[in-house]
């Protein structure tokens, strides 16, 4: 030893807070062992010792120091002494050890995070918008979620596929579901309804009005939910609930007939006559009322007035079961009672009067709102536009699609999909529904199957799973290079492929029993030809596994400067990225005899993850990591003034390339009910435009005290009060598809993302 | 609200007695205190809107009480005016507001009058009474004109005690929609009467 008298700390105060004797060799092996992996400074023992010397002086001998605080001091003394190799090589170490010790604890971290904090604070609690991350189901629910995602980290998924995950690089949604389950599926309530059904818990039989349709609906969503992790969709509500109208007309003929003959004294009607309207079914009631009206038959021959009696009976029926609809999917729960189902209804297209009458019915109903007026958060409630069906005056059900459009300028729903669109038309056969792009909320699409071209058809099918690229990073990281981004995005897709086709693979091994309900009951395609103990490989293959990507927009920025609203050669560009990626996704069905489809990602907690890993990796760079948030999918960006005609154009030729799912938003300021027509120009030019699904955004704030609803600053309007944390004051906003009531359910960077929110008009 | 355009087409016509105008330049100028290119909530539809600057009538609470300055605002072409209508081809027409619009009357009515011929429709937000435009036009070739121009006005100051958040495009009870064209009653169509909301009055025009 160089120098003579070196006063050291007695103990030093481990990681665990336990304490131990001061050990002067540990230092000076730790350096040694960084200086052995850097063959070109190596350190003589001497070298060594005085290193490790110069250490222990810096340190106070009085003190209690830990081993952070001497790995500091020893980074200090290597630096200091030019000895710059081997500081690396040590510093590297250390962050290496840290990473490893990290992972060890992370989820025990998670836990304590989880516990004993509230989900106010707390991003992780609030992931998803639709979960209560403060009751002890949703807790229950988190624990279960954090554990899986540790355990599939760590034992399932292949190293790379990790890592890529947890370094942002790619997103595999829902992993915590990975070994479990599929997304989404679209019911046939129609085939399950037909001779009763089981949810596993007990049998029901066929329903027989329409109440009872409107009640096992529910059911089969909600248990159909507890056995997948995305959305339920059914994609032809308005003819399903028909055949209710239908039944409830008879017993109603049935009913009134019998008081009739009860009260009527002599003026009985004749039994040719009760058999005849026994036959009637909703349709033919509202038939014969009309040629009563338009005197095309001797109203003398037929009992005007029971006729119309029954019809408001129905009537009213159909607007209870419509309402009481829409309370349960409010209010019931799935998984654990933590979440209401994630539900969405299409409708639209139906022309018969027990259709249109459902429709209207539910439509008012939605107006109308739950118990006190607030508006319903769910059904996610989609209008289908055809043109010969709704589109414009003349059309059978015109006067819906204007509903349709009252009802969301003041509740946000529905939202409209468009069948004229070229990518949705191509599918289009007149009079099967089976045949109509439906949407789920979360703007999932299922259609086009290359496993089954016979059965390119909504009913029974779904997504299986979705991964999703960090575009942005891929940009920022191709340094202007155009060959170069998409050279990195060719990696990136294969390995999202392979990532998919290896959750597939999990996927593909369960049996009819790990899925009572979707497959034992045969809600999804086909299962009702598997045996109970067969894999479901072969009906699954009908589903669609998709890759999605997000900021397209910050994307753009990093590779010309600019996004696609402001300058058509990254509009080009970006187009050219969309449409390579629907390639080869096209290329990799044809390959793999799989549904391999391209999504514009809901971006729901994925949209700040990525920007804060990439915000730490490269640091602040203009309209690329400023934000709180990726744009979604290909989006123009919410805080850029554009006007709403041309969001539309700028983004519906991507809509196109997206088969799995798209959806363009457009924002307005002011309170739209005031203005249907605006409302309606812009969805029809939505339509025109080539959009497959849109929707319109405008602020929907009310004040519980005096009921004011429409547009709130700070002060109510209406009454002139103040809001106060006390009485705050309701308001409702749309996050990746679904409406939330309040925004203290909004991540952090969603939130951030609504408050940037331009309007369009 | 499909057939709109053609509705609208075989209804509008110019009316044959306009006065004669002096020949505008088109370099001359609006003062104005803004433009705004998509706007639903100044009459019916998606609307191009000019907020004129200068205001006589000074109403309590005015919503715009930074238009009221008769020298503020800006100088804006008539030319211009009209490049950045064309750049927005899907509006259903223009709304002049303010301000208050008639102190510019001549000019505008030429703006209203290019509209019209590109197939839009025109809204005019006054302080005025239209009785008391009536009778200023009698020596005013400019009001006359924008009254002819007009489609649907939306008069009467806006009184503070009858303020109405819940009527369409008025700000006070008081204040009118009056068509004073059959295009204006095809906009004056298109405005919902609100079950709740207080009474406005509406005029149809024949």
């Amino acid at each position: 030893m160089h120098s003579a008298i070196v006063q050291t700390p007695k103990q030093i105060v481990k990681r665990d807070g336990t304490l131990v004797p001061f050990d002067y060799f540990k230092i000076r092996q730790a350096i040694a062992k960084a200086n052995a992996t850097v063959p070109s400074e190596t350190l003589s023992d001497d070298e060594l010792d005085r290193l490790t010397a110069e250490v222990v002086a810096s340190l106070d001998a009085n003190s209690q120091p830990g081993v952070e605080d001497i790995q500091d001091v020893v980074e200090l003394v290597l630096m200091e002494n030019g000895i710059s190799q081997t500081a690396k090589a040590y510093i590297l170490y250390r962050s290496e050890h840290a990473k490893m010790r990290e992972r060890k604890s992370a989820l025990m971290e998670t836990f304590k995070r989880l516990s004993f904090t509230d989900a106010s604070s707390t991003d992780i609690k609030r992931e998803n918008a639709n979960i209560d991350g403060n009751t002890s189901m949703g807790m229950m629910l988190k624990y279960g979620s954090e554990a899986s995602k540790a355990f599939i980290d760590h034992y399932v998924l292949p190293e790379d596929m990790a890592k890529a995950h947890a370094e942002g690089d790619i997103h595999i949604h829902d992993k915590d579901f990975y070994l479990l389950t599929e997304t989404c599926c679209q019911i046939d309530l129609q085939k399950l309804f037909e001779n009763g059904f089981s949810t596993g818990h007990g049998f029901l039989r066929e329903p027989q009005s329409i109440e009872s349709y409107a009640a096992l609906a529910c059911i089969a969503l909600q248990a159909n939910q507890n056995e997948m992790h995305g959305g339920q969709s059914i994609p032809n509500f308005e003819n399903v609930m028909a055949e209710g109208v239908h039944k409830t007309c008879h017993k109603h003929i049935k009913d009134v007939i019998e008081e009739h003959q009860l009260l009527s004294g002599d003026k009985q009607l004749l039994p040719e006559m009760v058999e005849h309207l026994l036959t009637f079914n909703y349709d033919d009631l509202v038939e014969a009322l009309r040629k009563i009206d338009l005197g095309d038959v001797d109203s003398k021959d037929w009992p005007e007035a029971l006729l119309k009696l029954v019809r408001r009976r129905v009537e009213r029926s159909t607007y209870q079961a419509m309402q009481s609809l829409i309370h349960n999917l409010n209010t019931m729960h799935s998984r654990a009672g933590a979440q209401v189902p994630f539900t969405s209804i299409n409708y639209g297209t139906g022309t018969s009067h027990a259709a249109r009458l459902v429709m209207r019915q539910v439509l008012q109903a939605t107006e109308d709102g739950l118990g006190d007026g607030e508006t319903a958060i769910f059904p996610v409630q989609i209008f289908k536009v055809k043109d010969g069906i709704n589109s414009q005056e003349g059309d059978p059900n015109y006067d819906l699609f204007q509903q349709a459009v009252r009802v969301s300028a003041k509740r946000l729903f529905p939202n409209f999909s468009f069948l004229d669109a070229p990518f949705n038309l191509q599918y289009y056969r007149e009079g099967d529904d089976n045949t109509e792009v439906a949407y789920m909320g979360c703007r999932t699409r299922v259609m086009a199957n290359i496993y089954d071209p016979n059965q390119e058809v909504t009913k029974g099918r779904g997504n299986l799973s979705f991964s999703s690229i960090n575009l942005p990073r891929l940009g920022i990281e191709a340094r202007g290079s155009i060959d170069k981004f998409f050279a990195l995005l060719d990696k990136k897709m294969d390995l999202v492929f392979r990532q998919l086709r290896h959750r597939f693979e999990i996927q593909k091994r369960k049996t009819v029993l790990n899925y009572p309900f979707l497959m034992g009951q045969g809600i999804w395609i086909d299962s009702d030809t598997l045996d109970k103990h067969e894999e479901v490989e072969r009906v699954l293959r009908h589903g669609t596994l998709s890759v999605g990507f997000i900021g397209l927009a910050e994307t753009l920025v990093a590779l010309t400067g600019k996004h696609h609203g402001e300058c058509a050669e990254s509009q080009a560009l970006g187009l050219k990225i969309v449409q390579h990626m629907r390639e080869r996704c096209d290329m990799r069905a044809q390959e793999e005899h799989l549904n391999y489809t391209l999504l514009a990602t809901p971006a729901e907690g994925l949209s700040g993850r990525f920007v804060k890993i990439d915000r730490e990796r490269y640091g602040m760079m203009k309209n690329i990591t400023d934000h709180e948030y990726y744009t979604n999918s290909f989006h123009i960006p919410v805080y850029y003034k554009i006007s709403a005609h041309a969001k539309i154009d700028f983004e519906a030729p991507y809509h196109a390339f997206t088969n799995a799912g798209h959806i363009t938003y457009i924002e307005l300021d002011g309170d739209p009910s005031l203005n249907l027509s605006a409302f309606e120009e812009i969805i029809l030019y939505m339509k025109n435009a080539g959009i497959g699904y849109g929707s319109i955004n405008h602020p929907l704030d009310r004040d519980p005290k005096c009921g004011y609803s429409g547009v709130i600053g700070t002060v109510c309007p209406r009454c002139g009060r103040k809001e106060s944390p006390r009485e705050p004051f309701e308001r409702i906003r749309r996050i990746t598809g679904y409406l939330v009531g309040a925004l203290d359910r909004f991540n952090d960077a969603k939130k951030a993302e609504v408050a940037e929110r331009v309007k369009h008009a | 609200m499909l057939d709109y355009w053609e509705r609208r087409e075989r209804l509008f016509r110019k009316s044959p007695e306009k006065e004669k105008q002096e020949e505008i330049r088109p370099d001359q100028q609006i003062r104005l205190a803004s433009m705004i290119e998509e706007s639903i909530v100044d009459g019916p539809g998606m609307r191009f809107v000019l907020f004129t600057q200068g205001c006589p009538h000074r109403c309590p609470g005015c919503h715009n009480p930074q238009t009221h300055a008769l020298n503020g605002g800006t100088m804006v072409s008539f030319e211009r005016v009209l490049e950045r209508y064309d750049r927005q081809p899907h509006v259903r027409g223009i709304t002049f507001s303010g301000g208050e619009p008639f102190l510019q009357a001549g000019l505008l009515a030429k703006v209203a009058e290019a509209v019209h011929q590109r197939g839009g429709d025109v809204v005019v937000y006054t302080g005025y009474q239209l009785e008391r435009l009536q009778e200023l036009a009698k020596g005013n070739a400019g009001i006359l004109a924008l009254l002819g121009e007009t489609d649907l006005l939306i008069d009467g100051r806006f009184v503070q005690e009858k303020r109405c958040l819940e009527a369409p495009f008025v700000g006070s009870s008081n204040q009118r929609l009056l068509a004073l064209s059959l295009l204006g009653n095809l906009l004056l169509n298109d405005i919902p009467v609100l079950p709740n909301g207080p009474a406005i009055e509406r005029v149809t025009y024949c």
